[in-house]
Formats: structure tokens, sequence, C-alpha cells
């Protein structure tokens, strides 16, 4: 029959006109991306070897890194390392060639700047400083890694510090608690009570190492709490 | 509601009449105001083609279509107005300055004038003329020469040589146009637009003329340059034929006579062949827009499920196949119309 | 003011604005401008038809003169045109060329009003006819059904010739 592929054109038409449309209104939806989707090229220097393997894979010349040497040392350091991406054609080789996983993608793919020396992106690792690697070798390490981590030691400390209050509680401690608590007798009483309950013990330490003045309260109230059972138990 | 507008029109010409004015002044006033109306009218609408065309498309293609300015992106074709408005109007300096600049605006006069004679309600036709089809399509004939006229006025080869494919493909879509209306003149025996709505009371003549409808349908599209037969303009491939040259509000008027030829076209299929304004429960003015749209929404529907087709099978496609079957049909129904008549109906 | 008045006014103004279109087409440097020019008289002449009551013939000035033969005209001038446009409707400069034009336009001129001023043209009373079309039909399909056909088939002769002298016969 003449105009039957028509008819069937027009069906089709109809049939996709009617059916939801597929378009993600871009700004204010997100599209959804693939784990795998290769958006901006990105660079961690904290990996990189130096070994030239990605500048070498890549068909474009995308990738450049500038090196100096390490003084008495036959490695390279990092100066700077440049993605060009404009001429980047996300092809992936170069993220195959890495050896240690230095480059990869994220899904971050607004990569359009206002000027076209925007889009190259420069990594400039943080400034080297030179330590004596032992065996007249030197090497370069990042600076921070040389500054005393002071996080750390403060948590050294108090873990200290927590392990001397413990053991002098646990031994009796009336004086340190006398600081915590009103009268002498009511230091007695806690002192007591601490060496015979770990747990409250435990607590204790670590709340006159941390918060002297919680420490007061929950003396007292640990105090307060003692008497009244032995009153009780008295009356008993 | 039937006779709304009707009793509108009545009302004035007697206030006018008995403030002292001649009848003949009134009628004069009254239709001028009219053609205002209808001008208005139709340059609102073709923002609302417009938007619906894009629609359309956009659902079409499954996508979403014009959606950000205003209720479903309605406003959009009104800054597209206003951008085109303020847009520079350049004239070419090699052009043909005067033919240049009149073109357009012959072809948007031409396109609004279609407008006088087609009911568009019961008694609600500018000018009742009793050759009405007839001027319908002999005022559709000279929208050729705005073409030519823009082509050549252009002085731009690409310009000419576009606007003679679209008026050598007008011509000889004509002809079935013509050949097509003939069918229905015969069956109503008159050519006056609003006979032919009475005469369709007992049926509509898309059931006694269905190929004359085709035929018409195809040849209308074809004169309208609308998609799969818009070879002539083909904004894809040629750089829009005879409209390369022109910018801005110039540009637009092409733009706006386009669409009101769509909707004069779609009216009069309206008219010819689905009963004018006869329709039950609503006004007859209502029924006519509804007609008239559901005819435009199929135009539209053919222009983005086609594909454009090739210019030598579309002027043979005129000449072999639309001219003979339209031509058979006069001959089949002037032999119908005998042979009822000598069984007594 | 009567409807009379009315009426000669409209009937000079689309009669000046003929005879301009006319002038302009005769006078033209531009044969693309006299072309159109020329469409503009059609379009005139079947005002004038319309002025005087008769709509179908004036529509049908315009479908077939205006509307086809106008493009066939220019269709023909801008295929076969070539150099600059405003001097391709050169003035023939030789006067006795000019004069043989004056004289045959005199003796049309002449002809033509001494036959309209010495013919009695019967009044009509009422100015439109009702039905028109229909008149013309059985006119043209009745009475003079064998002009009409003999006309048809003069007219597809020159067409089935218009295409063999466009195609050329093949060589046998
Ligand atoms: S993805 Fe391809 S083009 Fe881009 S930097 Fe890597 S290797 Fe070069
Ligand atoms: S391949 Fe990887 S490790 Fe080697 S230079 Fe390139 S980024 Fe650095």
């Amino acid at each position: 029959m003449i105009g039957k592929g028509l008819l069937k054109g027009l069906g089709i038409t109809l049939k996709h006109g009617v059916e939801k449309p597929k378009t993600i209104q871009y700004p204010e939806q997100r599209p959804y991306l693939q784990e795998r989707f290769r958006g901006c090229l990105e660079f961690d220097y904290k990996n990189c070897i130096v070994c030239g393997m990605c500048t070498k894979a890549c068909p474009n010349n995308v990738l450049s890194f500038e090196t100096a040497p390490i003084e008495g040392s036959k490695k390279k350091r990092l100066v700077s390392y440049t993605i060009d991406l404009q001429y980047c054609m996300f092809c992936n080789l170069c993220v195959e060639a890495c050896p240690t996983n230095t480059l990869f993608f994220v899904h971050d793919f607004e990569l359009s700047t206002y000027r076209r020396d925007e889009i190259k992106k420069v990594y400039i690792p943080p400034a080297l400083t030179q330590v004596d690697a032992g065996g007249g070798q030197a090497e370069l390490i990042p600076q921070d890694a040389l500054e005393p981590d002071r996080e750390a030691e403060a948590e050294a400390k108090r873990l200290k510090q927590l392990q001397a209050m413990k053991t002098a509680l646990s031994k009796g401690g009336q004086k340190v608690l006398a600081k915590y608590v009103d009268t002498e007798e009511d230091a007695a009483v806690l002192a007591n009570l601490l060496q015979a309950d770990e747990k409250k013990r435990d607590k204790m330490a670590a709340l006159i190492v941390d918060d002297k003045e919680k420490a007061r309260k929950v003396a007292q109230a640990f105090v307060a709490k003692e008497r009244k059972t032995q009153a009780g138990g008295e009356e008993k | 509601m039937e006779h709304l507008f009707t009793n509108i029109a009545q009302i004035l010409t007697s206030w006018m009449v008995s403030l002292g004015l001649p009848p003949i002044w009134a009628d004069l006033i009254l239709l001028i105001g009219q053609w205002t109306i209808i001008v208005v009218i139709v340059t609102l609408n073709v923002i609302v083609l417009v938007w619906l065309e894009r629609k359309i498309s956009g659902f079409i293609q499954e996508r979403l279509g014009p959606n950000r300015l205003g209720p479903f992106g309605a406003f959009q074709t009104i800054a597209d107005a206003m951008k085109l408005l303020t847009k520079e109007d350049i004239i070419p300096s090699q052009a043909d300055r005067w033919i240049f600049m009149t073109a357009p605006m012959l072809f948007i006069v031409i396109a609004v004038m279609l407008y006088a004679v087609l009911p568009l309600g019961q008694g609600m036709e500018v000018v009742d003329l009793n050759v009405g089809l007839f001027y319908f399509i002999s005022l559709g004939s000279l929208s050729t020469i705005c073409l030519l006229m823009a082509g050549w006025g252009s002085n731009n080869k690409w310009s000419l040589l576009g606007a003679m494919r679209s008026v050598a493909q007008m011509i000889s879509y004509e002809i079935p146009l013509a050949f097509s209306l003939l069918g229905v003149v015969m069956l109503a025996g008159s050519l006056n637009l609003s006979e032919i709505v009475t005469a369709q009371n007992r049926y509509w003549f898309i059931l006694l003329q269905p190929v004359a409808f085709l035929t018409y349908f195809i040849a209308a599209t074809a004169e309208l340059n609308r998609g799969p037969f818009d070879m002539p303009e083909a904004e894809q491939e040629l750089t829009a034929g005879a409209y390369t040259e022109y910018t801005g509000m110039r540009w637009a008027l092409f733009f706006l006579a386009e669409y009101t030829n769509l909707v004069a076209v779609s009216a009069l299929a309206a008219t010819l062949f689905f009963g004018g304004g006869q329709g039950p429960w609503l006004p007859s003015w209502l029924w006519i827009i509804i007609k008239t749209y559901l005819i435009m929404l199929v135009f539209m529907w053919m222009k983005w499920t086609f594909p454009r087709i090739r210019m030598d099978h579309l002027m043979s496609f005129s000449w072999k196949v639309l001219i003979p079957v339209s031509l058979a049909n006069i001959l089949i129904t002037g032999l119908g119309i005998e042979f009822f008549r000598g069984m007594g109906w | 003011m009567s409807l009379m008045i009315i009426n000669d006014l409209v009937f000079v103004l689309i009669a000046s604005i003929t005879l301009l279109s006319a002038l302009g087409m005769v006078l033209s440097r531009n044969i693309v401008h006299s072309a159109l020019a020329l469409i503009l008289t059609f379009i005139g002449v079947a005002a004038l038809f319309f002025n005087l009551g008769a709509a179908f013939l004036g529509l049908v000035q315009i479908l077939v003169y205006a509307g086809a033969i106008s493009v066939l005209i220019i269709f023909a001038i801008m295929l076969v045109m070539h150099g600059e446009a405003h001097k391709t409707n050169r003035f023939n400069p030789s006067l006795g060329t000019h004069l043989w034009g004056g004289y045959i336009a005199a003796v049309m001129t002449i002809g033509l009003v001494a036959a309209i001023w010495f013919s009695e043209l019967p009044e009509v009373k009422g100015r439109t006819v009702e039905d028109a079309v229909g008149l013309l039909a059985g006119l043209l399909l009745g009475n003079y059904v064998i002009a009409f056909e003999a006309a048809a088939v003069l007219l597809l002769l020159a067409v089935v010739g218009a295409i063999i002298l466009a195609r050329g016969v093949e060589e046998q």
C-alpha cells in the first residue's frame, strides 16, 4: 500500500511525542556519571616518582614536568608538573602508564575557563628541605614532614598523664582527690570507693586529666551517693 | 454565544449610525476595525504557533522544548520577537533597494488579505464574496511574485536560485491545489465559502472527497514551503533560500507571513472539508478555531516526521502524481454528481 | 458624500495607479523593474474589474496574468539576462523607431476610442449579475464550447511544442 511507510513514520513520532522527555536540565539537574567517567585529569604530587612514563604515553603532549637533581642522590625531585588540559583528549593512556596511580580522573567535567591559560593546570609541590638520610645520602622531604607533630605529641602527653593518674588512684591518692571534694573525710571515702571500683576510677582519672571542673562535680556526686548507700546499709 | 461577535458588530454599527454617521461610513469604520482585529490576532497567534511548533518538535524528539521563560516557556517567542525587532536592519549595498524592502511587506499583506473571505464563524467573514474560494487561490498565487522580488532584490545568486526554486515549486503545486478544490466546488455548487459551509449540513466533504482532501493537504504543504516540502528554504542546507540576505524585522515578516499562511490554509481546509463552524454544543467560531488548530497540529506533526524531499522528486510528484489524481477526482466527482442526480437525489 | 462620488474617486485612484505603473513599465531602465511594474498594471486592471462588479474576471486577471504569466516573464528575463541590470532596458536611440512606435500607438488609440465612441453600449441595470460564474460557465461550456475546446487544444499543442523544443528531438 502506498503511504504505509509515511503512516508508520507518523506513528513513530507520535509514540515518541508522548514519551517522557530525556532531557537533563543541566545546571539544576546533574547528570548521572558512571564511576569510571573521565572528567578532569588530576595529579597527586605525593605519589609521583618522576619516572616520565606519563609524558611518554601521552599522544598529545599534554603532560610535562620540571625536575631538579637531588644533591648526593641519583633521584630527581619534582619542581612542577603541568597538565595542559586544552590538548587532552581524555584517552586514559597516561593513567594506565603511571606506575603509582599519581594521575587519575575525577568527575568534575566543567572545565571551561575564561582565559586560555587558565585551563593549564600547574602543580608545584610544597618547598622541599634537604635532610640527611644517613649513609652520607641526602634526601629531600617536604617541609611539613620535618615539623614535629604537635597534636600527636599532645596526645601522647595526655596518655602518659592518664596512666599516671590511674596508678595513683588505684593506690589510694587521697591527696589528689582532696582537691576535688570539700573535706578530708570525703576524700577518704572517695579514695576507698575508687580503689574498689575500677570503672569509676578510670572515669575519674580521665576527668581529672581533661576537665578539672567536671571532675569536681562528679567527685562530689560520687561521695554523696556513697554516703547515702553507707547510711542505708547502717540502717539495715 | 453563537452570535456574540456578529451582535457586537451590529451594535457598533447601529451606535455609530445613531451618532449621525452615514451608514456607509459606519460600515467602513467597522471594516477597518475588523481588519485591525484580524491583523492583531494573526500576529499574536503566530507567537503561540511558534511556541507550539517548538514544543511539538521537542516532544517528538523527546526534548522539552522551550521551558525557561514563563510557564512552559510560553514567553520565549515574545523574547525572540523582541530580539528580531531590535536587531539591525541590514540592506546589502548592492541590493535593489526598493524591491528588497517591499518584498516582505507585500508578502505579509497578501497573507493577511487571505483572511478577508474566510468565514471565521457563522456570518463572520469580513467580505462575503461570492467567488471567495477563487479569491483565495488567486491571491495565493501572488505571493510567488513576492518571493521572486525578495530573491531578485537581494542581488545574491543564492537568494535568486532559492527564490526560483520556491516559485517553481509553488507554481507547480498551485495547479493540483486548485484542482483538488474543484471537487468541493462541484459538490457545493458555489464558490462562496459560507455557502460551501452550509452545503456541508448533512455530510462533511471529507467523507465525499477524501482524495481531494489528500491532494489539497499535500499541495498546501508544498505551497506553504513547509517540511517535508521545504526544499526552497531548507535552512540546514541552503541558507534559507530567498531569505538569505534578510535580517531582523524584515526576515521576521517573512516568518510571520509563513505562519499566517499556515493558519489561512488550515482554516480553509477546515472550512471546505470539515464543515467549517459546524459542530455540536460550541459556538461556530470556537469550532473553526478548534478545527484549524487540529489541522495545524497535523501539519506540524508531518513536518517533524518526514525528511525533506529531493527537488526533482518534488516536481515530478506534483506533475506526475498529484495533477493526474486531482483531475481524475474531478472526473469521478462529475460522474458521481450526474449519476446521483439521475437517480433523483 | 454619495456612493457615486466615492465610486468615482476609487475609479480615478485605481486608473491613475494603473496608468502610472504602465508608464513606469515603459520608461524604466531596469527590465526587472519593468516586469514588476507590468504586474502592478495587471493588478490595477483587475481592480478595475472589481470596481465594475466583475469580481470573477478580476480574479482571473490576477491569477492568470499577475500570478502566472508575469512569473513566466520574470523567469525568462532573469534566465537570459546578463550584464548589469540597470542597463537592460535601454531606449532605442534611432529616431525612425520612435516615430514608428508613436505612429502605431496613435493609430491604436484612435481606433479604440472610435470603436468605443461609435458602438452602442447597452445600459446595464443593476451592477452585479447573480452567479456570474455559473453564467460564464454555461456560456463557455454551452454555446461556445467549440471555441473553448479549440483554444484548449491549441494550448495543449503549444505546450507539447514547447516541450519538444526544450528537450530536443532525439537523433535517429
Ligand atoms: S588522557 Fe590522554 S591526552 Fe590526556 S593527558 Fe592523558 S594521555 Fe594525554
Ligand atoms: S607516570 Fe606517574 S609517577 Fe611517573 S612521572 Fe608520570 S605521574 Fe609521576
